[in-house]
């Protein structure tokens, strides 16, 4: 009993450190660009802020059960794929629900918010909404390839599906997998690119084309719902990156609280140098359209992933 | 629910400050005066510094900028995306054709005075304004938010009666969708 | 300055067959007048026969002091780099003109707008009644004997100093009391 209270307790700590790091990432990139627009820009608290306008707005649209629920579908699938993905190496602060196969699992679960989201801006009968939703789920299906390869790969050459199991595996021989197979990290990194939307691959959203596309009938709370779930969610695919391929962060062999401390300070500056490849990519790259994307993932990501396989196997 | 009365101050502060400093700002141009707004937004006058940031759909909005002279035909699809606006909202009339008509103050097809068909906060003058003074107003927005006095979506709604009959004085066909909010 | 030679070659190839009347305006501008049945016949040959392939703009003036409009076609052609006018007047009452749009689409279009704007009828012409305005209820509005001031003045709300053209400024001083400041006589009107 006491195991489970401790269980509910580090599964909110998590959600909560989750939703800071994410908001504060998003913000502070905000803040870069603008620099690099040579801009001054907005502080970097400034997600939150509108957040918690977002939050205070009056909504009083409906557009039936799928709309109304979209955003909490969203924030219920980023919520379930935390708990599934190790935040420290072994701590007992932040504890997860890891199992066998639990790899395979998340890859599933990732998926299911943009379904949720896809099905919730259907019903809200807006044509930009189901444009977006269109284009959005056209390009998955281009990156999920190159991903879906790159994880297979590491499934094969250390027969097992579990990131715990991993993460143990890159603490015990000391080093990480991005060395042991260089060809499934660039493709896991190509794919990363087409899923955080940033700038080529930003035309799901684009607000000059779209009017903000599957967002374009959400406004007020169920915005600022979206923003929450969006921003555990990139907090989750930098964590999932940093765990399967960059050694994961935390030690097992010490659990102390300042253990705990050096490891969420490893992994914020991982996460972080891994979160700026995407947003590099961005400010130089204009935008693509679908088809250009899709075109784009299927040719050196996806031949990356399958040297990542071949070299797997061998 | 927060009765109290100073737990309350403090949570309408904290909901004014954030509202202050995050002003989504409907990309809807009308008139000449839009093309002052990529001068405001990009590195030279940069009101993103504000919070201040464009938002593609009315629902996402808060502020409405009518950025010039408004014909008969673009106030009806202004009303449509001021009622799509989710309170609370605020309005900006944005150079002298919103004020007294301006230059069109004689034209067959523009309308006068913009306040006499949806409720204004803050108006901006000039022919048109610089990016400077559009800052200038956005602050005075901001300092009326604070206070508390930027109260547009409530003046709609409680004098809905007189604004539809200036509206429809104008409109005479009107189909549009009831206001119910 | 040139001797206009090309242009008077140009004149004579329009004004010859159909036996109507036209002037060299200046370097490169040409004009002829017709009546108004045999416009479409003259826009259509020098169309096919003398290369005047485009149609550049279509325009109305009210001539209210002789009851006409005179409508204006102004055609260009590329290989000669010159404008041809082609000019007519027609009855301001009951106005009616022949529709173009088959020889050159764009037409419709400059049709539509003239349809709204002075109350030509185009027999035959597709497209909404309504072009610009929406659900116009007065007399065409770029007529002149429509007074735009006056209905503006009763149907939008004036406000109280800006009934005219006057400088707002004098009315600014005259309610307030005070000077004008010398930074503002500097774009004064007067001077
Ligand atoms: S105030 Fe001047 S710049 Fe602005 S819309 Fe009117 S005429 Fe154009």
């Amino acid at each position: 009993m006491e195991d489970l209270g401790l269980k509910i307790f580090g599964a909110i700590l998590t959600t909560i450190m989750a939703f800071a790091v994410g908001m504060t990432y998003g913000g502070i990139v905000r803040k870069l660009t603008a620099r690099v627009q040579n801009r001054f820009g907005p502080p970097f608290y400034q997600n939150f802020l509108d957040l918690v306008k977002l939050q205070s707005k009056k909504t009083n649209i409906a557009h039936g059960f799928m709309g109304h629920t979209a955003p909490v579908w969203i924030i219920i699938a980023s919520i379930t794929v935390l708990m599934f993905i190790p935040i420290l190496n072994g701590n007992l602060w932040f504890p997860n629900l890891n199992f066998h196969g639990d790899l395979i699992f998340i890859l599933y679960m990732m998926v299911f918010g943009s379904l949720g989201m896809a099905l919730g801006a259907g019903q809200t009968g807006n044509p930009n909404s189901a444009i977006g939703v269109t284009r959005g789920l056209s390009m998955m299906v281009g990156y999920e390839i190159p991903f879906v390869l790159a994880l297979v790969a590491l499934m094969v050459q250390y027969h097992t599906t579990s990131i715990q199991d991993l993460m143990q595996i890159q603490h015990e021989s000391g080093t990480w997998l991005i060395f042991s197979n260089p060809f499934a990290f660039l493709a896991a990194l190509f794919a990363s690119l087409g899923m955080f939307r940033y700038s080529p691959f930003d035309i799901v959203g684009a607000p000059a084309e779209l009017a903000s596309g599957p967002m374009s009938e959400f406004g007020g709370k169920y915005l600022g719902t979206m923003m929450t779930g969006g921003s555990i969610f990139s907090f989750i695919k930098l964590t999932l990156y940093v765990d399967l391929f960059l050694g994961g962060a935390g030690n097992p062999d010490h659990i102390g609280i300042w253990a705990t401390l050096a490891g969420i300070g490893v992994l914020l500056i991982k996460t972080f140098t891994l979160y700026m490849v995407p947003v590099f990519y961005g400010w130089v790259s204009p935008r693509y359209r679908t088809e250009q994307a899709i075109r784009y993932f299927w040719g050196w990501p996806t031949a990356l992933g399958i040297i990542g396989l071949i070299w797997a196997v061998y | 629910m927060i009765n109290d009365k100073d737990s309350q101050k403090i949570v309408d502060y904290i909901q004014n400050f954030s509202r202050k400093h995050s002003l989504f700002v409907m990309a809807y141009g009308t008139g000449c005066g839009a093309i002052e707004i990529p001068a405001t937004m990009t590195s030279r006058y940069d009101a993103e510094r504000f919070g201040i940031r464009g938002a593609a759909t009315p629902r996402q909005a808060d502020v409405l900028l009518i950025t010039g002279y408004l014909a008969t035909k673009t106030l009806k699809r202004v009303i449509r995306v001021y009622e799509q606006m989710q309170e609370p909202k605020y309005v900006i009339g944005f150079g002298s054709c919103t004020i007294n008509g301006g230059m069109y103050y004689d034209s067959y097809n523009t309308i006068n005075a913009l306040e006499q068909y949806i409720p204004v906060d803050v108006y901006i003058n000039g022919c048109m304004p610089r990016p400077e003074s559009v800052i200038s107003g956005f602050i005075k927005l901001q300092e009326l938010i604070q206070q508390g006095k930027a109260d547009n979506g409530k003046r709609y709604r409680e004098n809905l009666e007189w604004y539809r009959t200036n509206q429809k004085k104008i409109i005479k066909n009107w189909k549009m969708p009831d206001y119910n909010w | 300055m040139t001797d206009l030679i090309k242009e008077q070659k140009l004149l004579e190839n329009v004004t010859n067959p159909f036996k109507i009347k036209g002037r060299v305006i200046r370097n490169r501008r040409v004009e002829v007048f017709c009546d108004k049945e045999t416009v479409s016949s003259v826009l259509l040959y020098a169309k096919t026969q003398l290369g005047y392939i485009h149609l550049a703009h279509m325009t109305c003036i009210d001539w209210i002091d002789e009851n006409k409009f005179e409508l204006v076609y102004t055609i260009w052609s590329p290989v000669e780099k010159v404008h041809l006018f082609v000019k007519t007047k027609i009855d301001r009452e009951n106005p009616e003109m022949e529709n173009i749009d088959r020889i050159w689409d764009q037409a419709n279009t400059y049709e539509r707008e003239m349809r709204e704007m002075f109350g030509i009828e185009f027999p035959g012409l597709k497209g909404e009644r309504d072009f610009a305005l929406e659900d116009w209820e007065e007399i065409p509005p770029m007529r002149k004997d429509f007074d735009t001031h006056n209905y503006a003045q009763q149907t939008y709300f004036n406000r109280p100093g800006r009934e005219d053209a006057k400088d707002v400024r004098e009315t600014l001083v005259e309610r307030s009391g005070t000077e004008v400041p010398d930074f503002a006589k500097k774009y004064s009107r007067e001077r």
